[in-house]
C-alpha cells in the first residue's frame, strides 16, 4: 500500500520504473456525475531509465495519463507505482517526478533563478546548495548569463530550456514531458529534440514523453506507446512499430507518408490467391505469393485491408517475391532524392516512394512492383493484423 | 478648398474636446474656488476676487480656530474654535474604507479562487445567483441591515449600530460583482503554472499565494481602488448605521453641513475637495500595479 515515510534511497536500479495497472480516468461534472472517460483501463510497464513516448491524436488520453502519473489528476481506478511505491495518493512533490509543460508554465513574476530555485526553496534546502545546483544546471543549459531576467525577456527556446532546467534541478527519478516542443518553431523544435535526447543519454533517468507528433515519437523514443480513444493500440520500439503494426490505426498513424491501406477481399484466382480491391474505377488486383500467401489463405473471401509502405513499391522488380501493379499517375511530388507518386487506385491513392532520377507527370501510366515480403493484411472488422 | 475643410474639421473637433473638458473641469473648479471664498454661499462664479480670498473654510475643515465675520457692515466678528468633527470624519472614512477594501479583496479573492479553480456542486448556479443578487441595489436591504446590526449589537456591542465594525460588516456583504471580476481574471491565467508549482512542492494555498496572487495584482488593484472610492462617497448605509456626529464618515458629515436652515456651502466645498485627497493618493499607490503584461512570458497558449 502507500508507503509514506519510505526514505527511498535512489540507488535501487528499479527506482525509476513506472507501472501502470488497470488505469481508468473518468471526468465528472460539478455534481460528480461522470461525463467522459479519457483513459480506459490501460496497462503499461515503463522500465527504469527508459524513454517512453506516449503518442496519439488529440483526445486519446495520453496527456491525462501523464497528468495522473504526475499527480495533477485524480485516478478514478487502477494503480500507478513508481519504483516500488504505489503513488496513487501521494502529492506530486513526493512522487520523485518533474514535469515540463507544453506552454512552459514558468512563473512570470519571478527571475529565471527563482523559477529554477522555487522547488528547492519550498523544500527548505540550504541556500548554498540551491545557488550551487541552479548555477551548475543553468551553465549546462547555457542559461547562466540570464538568471536575473524574467521569463518575458526570453525567447521560446530559452523559456523551454528554463523549464527543462527547473525539472533537472529537482533531481527526479522520472521526467514527464507534456508536448514540450509544440509551441516552438520548426528549427528550434529539431534542436530541442536532440537536446532532450542528449539529456536522457547523460542522466539516464526514466522519461515519459507525450506528443502528437509521430516524427518526435519515432526519433526520440526507446519505446513508443500508441494511444487512441483512451486505449493503448500498441507498445513497441520504433522499428517494430513501423515494420509490424498490430492494427490499422498504428499502421496509418506511424510513418509519413502513411502506409497504403487498400480495402478489398482475398480471392482464389487462376494462379493462386489474389487481393482484389473493392470494385471501384481503378481497383487494383495484386497476386499474393511468398510468406503472405499462407496468411492470406486463412481469410479467403473475407473483407481485409491490404497494407504496404510507400517505399515497398519499387519501379524495378527486385529479387524475391514481387507483384506488379499498373495504374496511372494522379499526382507526382519530386522531392529531389526521391519522388512521391500518387497512383490511382480503387478507393483512393496508392502512394509509391521511388527514386528521384526521373520526373513523372500526371496521367502517365506506371507499373510498380509490390514487395510481397513487406505486405501486412488486416482484418477489416477487428482492424487487427492477420498473422 | 481642402485646407479649409480640414480647418473646419479641426475647429469642430477641438470645440467638442474643449467642451467635454469644460464639462468635467468647470464644476470642480467652482468647488475649489468656493472653498477659498468668503462667506458660505453656493459657488456662483468662476472668478475669485482677491478681497474675497479666505482660508476660513479650510481652517474649519482642518479644525484650526479662525475669526468669523458675522456682520460685514458693523465689523462684528467672532472667534470660532471649530469642533474637530470634519477632520474626524475624514479619518473615519479613511479607516473604514481601507479596512473594508482589504476585507473585500480577501473575501472576494478567495471566493473567486474557489469559483475559478475548484469543482463543487452548484458552482454555476451560485455564480449566477451572485450576479442576480447584485442587480438589486444594496440600499433596498437597508432596513434589514439596520435590524441585523441592532440585533448583533445587543449581543456583541462592538459590532452593532453606531460602530465602524458594523458598517464594515455591511460593506463586506456587497462583493459579488468583485468576485465575478476577479474570477474572470483568474480564468485567463493558465492553470499550468499552479500545476507546476504543485509539482515543485507547493500546497494549493502556497500556489495561490505565491503564484496566482502576484500574477493577479492588476485586478486586485482595480477592485481595491473601486471599492475604496465607492465607500468614501457612500452615503445611505453610513448615514443609517453611524448616528453620532463624531463617528460620521466623510460623505455623511459633508451632507450634514448642508442643514436645511443653514447651508454651509463654503465649508462643504472645502470638505469636498479634501475628500478627493485620499482617493487620489490611493489611486497613485494602486496605479503601479495596474500594468499590462504582468502574466506574459510565463505560459504560451
Amino acid at each position: 500500500m502507500v508507503l509514506k515515510n519510505n526514505p527511498n534511497p535512489r540507488t535501487d536500479m528499479n527506482d525509476g520504473a513506472v507501472h501502470i495497472t488497470d488505469l481508468v480516468k473518468t471526468y465528472t461534472d460539478d455534481r460528480g456525475r461522470p461525463t467522459f472517460t479519457a483513459v480506459k483501463k490501460i496497462n503499461l510497464e515503463i522500465n527504469n531509465g527508459e524513454f517512453m513516448v506516449l503518442v496519439g491524436p488529440s483526445g486519446c488520453g495520453k496527456t491525462t495519463t501523464l497528468r495522473m502519473v504526475a499527480g495533477l489528476e485524480k485516478i478514478t481506478s487502477g494503480t500507478i507505482s513508481i519504483g516500488d511505491r504505489v503513488v496513487n495518493d501521494l502529492e506530486p512533490k513526493d512522487r520523485g517526478i518533474a514535469m515540463v509543460f507544453q506552454n512552459y508554465a514558468l512563473y512570470p513574476h519571478m527571475s529565471i533563478f527563482n523559477n529554477m530555485a522555487f522547488g528547492l526553496q519550498l523544500a527548505k534546502k540550504k541556500k548554498d546548495f540551491i545557488t550551487e545546483t541552479v548555477s551548475r544546471t543553468s551553465k549546462a543549459l547555457g542559461l547562466d548569463h540570464m538568471l536575473e531576467r524574467k521569463p518575458q525577456a526570453l525567447s521560446g527556446g530559452q523559456r523551454q530550456r528554463v523549464a527543462l532546467g527547473r525539472a533537472i534541478v529537482r533531481n527526479p527519478q522520472v521526467f514527464l514531458f507534456d508536448e514540450p516542443l509544440s509551441n516552438l518553431d520548426a528549427k528550434m523544435r529539431v534542436q530541442m529534440r536532440s537536446e532532450i535526447s542528449r539529456l536522457h543519454g547523460n542522466l539516464g533517468n526514466t522519461m515519459i514523453y507525450v506528443t502528437h507528433d509521430q516524427v518526435e515519437a519515432m526519433t526520440m523514443g526507446d519505446r513508443i506507446c500508441v494511444m487512441k480513444d483512451g486505449l493503448i493500440m500498441q507498445v513497441a520500439d520504433p522499428l517494430t512499430l513501423y515494420r509490424q503494426p498490430e492494427n490499422l490505426f498504428v499502421a496509418g498513424f506511424i510513418g509519413s507518408p502513411p502506409m497504403n491501406l487498400l480495402k478489398g477481399k482475398v480471392e482464389k484466382g487462376d494462379s493462386g490467391l489474389v487481393f482484389k480491391e473493392t470494385p471501384g474505377e481503378n481497383a487494383v488486383t495484386i497476386p499474393l505469393k511468398g510468406p503472405v500467401e499462407a496468411i492470406a489463405s486463412k481469410v479467403v473471401g473475407k473483407p481485409v485491408v491490404f497494407g504496404i509502405r510507400p517505399e515497398h513499391l519499387t519501379e524495378e522488380s527486385k529479387n524475391g517475391s514481387t507483384a506488379p501493379v499498373s495504374s496511372t499517375i494522379d499526382i507526382a511530388e519530386p522531392m529531389g532524392s526521391e519522388s512521391l507518386v500518387y497512383m490511382r487506385a480503387g478507393t483512393g491513392n496508392l502512394i509509391a516512394r521511388i527514386h528521384g532520377e526521373s520526373l513523372y507527370h500526371m496521367g502517365q501510366p506506371i507499373t510498380v512492383y509490390v514487395n510481397l515480403d513487406k505486405v501486412a493484411l488486416f482484418d477489416a472488422e477487428t482492424e487487427s493484423v492477420i498473422r | 478648398m481642402l485646407n479649409q475643410r480640414l480647418l473646419i474639421k479641426k475647429i469642430l473637433a477641438h470645440t467638442v474636446l474643449i467642451a467635454s473638458c469644460a464639462l468635467v473641469l468647470i464644476p470642480f473648479a467652482m468647488v475649489v474656488l468656493a472653498s477659498f471664498r468668503k462667506g458660505n454661499f453656493p459657488p456662483s462664479t468662476l472668478w475669485l476676487n482677491l478681497d474675497q480670498w479666505t482660508l476660513d473654510h479650510w481652517k474649519y475643515v482642518l479644525g484650526i480656530p479662525f475669526r468669523e465675520v458675522l456682520n460685514a457692515t458693523t465689523g462684528e466678528t467672532k472667534m470660532v474654535s471649530p469642533t474637530v468633527a470634519p477632520l474626524h470624519w475624514f479619518l473615519n472614512s479613511l479607516v473604514v474604507s481601507s479596512i473594508a477594501s482589504f476585507g473585500i479583496i480577501l473575501l472576494s479573492g478567495s471566493a473567486a479562487y474557489a469559483f475559478a479553480r475548484l469543482k463543487f456542486r452548484f458552482r454555476n448556479q451560485i455564480l449566477t445567483g451572485l450576479l442576480v443578487l447584485q442587480m438589486f441595489p444594496q440600499i433596498l436591504t437597508l432596513t434589514a441591515y439596520y435590524r441585523i446590526l441592532n440585533y448583533i449589537g445587543e449581543r456583541i456591542p462592538w459590532l452593532g449600530l453606531n460602530t465602524f465594525a458594523g458598517l464594515i460588516l455591511i460593506y463586506l456583504s456587497g462583493i459579488s460583482i468583485n468576485i465575478w471580476m476577479i474570477k474572470g481574471y483568474f480564468d485567463t491565467i493558465s492553470t499550468s503554472m499552479e500545476d507546476s508549482a504543485r509539482i515543485d512542492g507547493a500546497s494549493r494555498f502556497q500556489a495561490f499565494i505565491r503564484i496566482l496572487l502576484p500574477m493577479s495584482a492588476p485586478i486586485f488593484a482595480v477592485v481595491f481602488i473601486l471599492s475604496f472610492i465607492s465607500m468614501i462617497s457612500e452615503y445611505p448605509t453610513a448615514s443609517v448605521v453611524l448616528q453620532e456626529s463624531s463617528n460620521r464618515t466623510l460623505a455623511v458629515g459633508a451632507y450634514s453641513l448642508l442643514d436645511e436652515h443653514d447651508k454651509l456651502w463654503g465649508h462643504f466645498s472645502a470638505l469636498a475637495v479634501l475628500s478627493g485627497v485620499p482617493i487620489t493618493i490611493m489611486f497613485l499607490l494602486c496605479q503601479r500595479f495596474i500594468i499590462g503584461g504582468l502574466t506574459s512570458g510565463g505560459a504560451k497558449e
